[in-house]
């Protein structure tokens, strides 16, 4: 049996049948050149153990080759980003959307509008006090007979248009004109206050934006300075940590090594002086 | 529930690469420590482990899952294996470290491994290594096989197209080999804790 190779190949690796195993075993014990082999065996087993392949970063997937390529042939490899730099970025990924957040709702406090024109990008704050203020920016506007603003070419033709001048018609609107100041003079100090009131609004309004913006800006740096502190500190703790248990571990080694050289050297003076007085 | 190696096959073949994936990242490792193992190069061990994946997706129509799906990828990793190494006219390299450095072993132990453990067993692992590169492409597959994927013998067998005894003597072959030098070298730490 002691020939028999395939048979502790097959024990050494716990595939053996209970007949076979029970006739193996009753050999093992009283061969004592097998259980030697044996163990040798499986010493060499537990040494296979510790040949470990690296770790690399693996991410290889298999994708189709281009938007219209259907065949299999078009299929390719691809490696996606490792999985740790995925992980390093996650705060600073939460930080972003928390600053699209506060962007969005400022931008919204702040009616910002932006447009891409033949000038570039432009970006524009702020509310339009009123649909005829809104028109009043755009181009040449002139008071209607009630008072309202509304576009040259709306409405009523201007003086110009006409070529003449009418004294009846002038006669009429200053009429007009002194009937509305007195009806109206009440109303138009409170119209300029109201006027005067919603520009300062929009200030304000902006200035709070603005305020807004620069303390969230102000916010995310600060807190990005010191979430990279914070990593800084903990890589140099760590390596301060890793530093010094290398170094007790040495000098563990250095104290053994140490002791077994002096055993050493006691041995041989113990040698030398024996053989000196033999 | 996860699924199992044949119904992401199944999947496969009708062209769904996600479940295609899923195989890619369930066997990727077991095939790229095939594939160092047998050529001992860490960059053309990542190719061979790609490459495996990219033909066993082109040849999905041809697999009749009469062998296990893992089997079938091994033989395909070995192949490319064993066109590298005839490519490259050369024996398996067995990349092992001159020296050892402290300070990267450091990182690398885990926390109830002493330093002195990791060096020895670093010098192990170098020592098996160059043994192993050394052998016969048969006995060393039968044992890489045998080893660390856990192949039965019939499996080994039906991969080495050789009868089941075979494989058996292979092993017992290789791994004599591996006694002889690892005791030679003086590094064998297995052997003192089965005694």
């Amino acid at each position: 049996m002691c020939e028999d190779k395939e048979l502790l190949v097959g024990y050494l690796y716990d595939d053996l049948g209970d007949g076979d195993r029970a006739r193996f075993e009753a050999h093992l014990r009283g061969c004592e050149a097998c259980r030697l082999e044996l163990k040798a065996m499986r010493g060499v087993r537990a040494d296979l153990a510790a040949w470990a392949p690296p770790v690399p970063d693996f991410g290889f997937r298999v994708v189709r080759g281009g938007r219209d390529a259907a065949e299999r042939d078009a299929i390719r490899p691809v490696i996606a980003a490792p999985v740790s730099w995925r992980a390093w970025w996650t705060p600073a990924a939460g930080l972003a959307a928390a600053a699209v957040l506060v962007l969005a709702a400022a931008a919204s406090l702040a009616h910002v509008e932006v447009h891409r024109g033949p000038d570039g990008i432009t970006v524009r704050t702020g509310w339009p006090t009123s649909p005829a203020a809104a028109t009043a920016n755009a181009g040449a506007t002139r008071p209607n007979i009630d008072g309202a603003m509304v576009p040259a070419a709306a409405g009523a033709p201007s003086v110009a248009q006409r070529g003449q001048v009418d004294p009846e018609f002038i006669a009429a609107i200053a009429r007009r004109l002194d009937a509305l100041e007195a009806a109206a003079s009440h109303d138009s100090s409170v119209r300029n206050a109201s006027t005067m009131s919603a520009r300062a609004a929009d200030a304000e309004i902006i200035k709070r934006v603005r305020e807004l913006l620069a303390q969230s800006e102000s916010r995310q740096q600060g807190e990005l300075a010191l979430r990279i502190a914070q990593v800084i500190r903990d890589v140099d703790a760590q390596r301060m940590a890793d530093l010094t248990r290398i170094q007790q571990r040495l000098g563990r080694i250095d104290a053994t090594v140490t002791a077994e050289a002096a055993s050493r050297s006691d041995l041989t003076n113990f040698i030398l002086t024996s053989a000196r007085q033999k | 529930m996860a699924s199992t190696d044949e119904e992401l096959v199944a999947r496969s073949r009708t062209g769904d690469l996600d479940s295609f994936n899923q195989l890619v990242l369930r066997w990727e490792r077991p095939i790229y420590a095939l594939a160092y193992r047998t050529i001992g190069r860490e960059e053309d061990a990542r190719d061979v482990c790609q490459e495996t994946f990219l033909r066993a997706f082109r040849a999905l129509g041809g697999f009749k899952g009469e062998a296990k799906f893992s089997s079938w990828l091994y033989r395909i990793t070995l192949n490319l294996c064993r066109d590298w190494i005839r490519r490259e006219r050369r024996q398996p390299v067995a990349q092992a470290p001159e020296g050892v450095d402290l300070v990267e072993l450091a990182g690398e132990s885990s926390p109830s491994e002493s330093i002195e453990d990791l060096v020895a067993r670093k010098e192990i692992s170098a020592a098996v290594a160059r043994v192993m590169a050394e052998l016969p492409e048969e006995q060393r597959t039968a044992i890489l096989l045998k080893e660390y994927h856990g192949l039965t013998f019939q499996e080994i067998a039906d991969m080495q197209d050789c009868p089941l005894s075979t494989v058996k003597t292979r092993l017992y072959q290789g791994l004599t080999v591996l006694r002889r030098q690892l005791e030679r070298s003086g590094v064998s730490g297995g052997f003192k804790n089965h005694v």
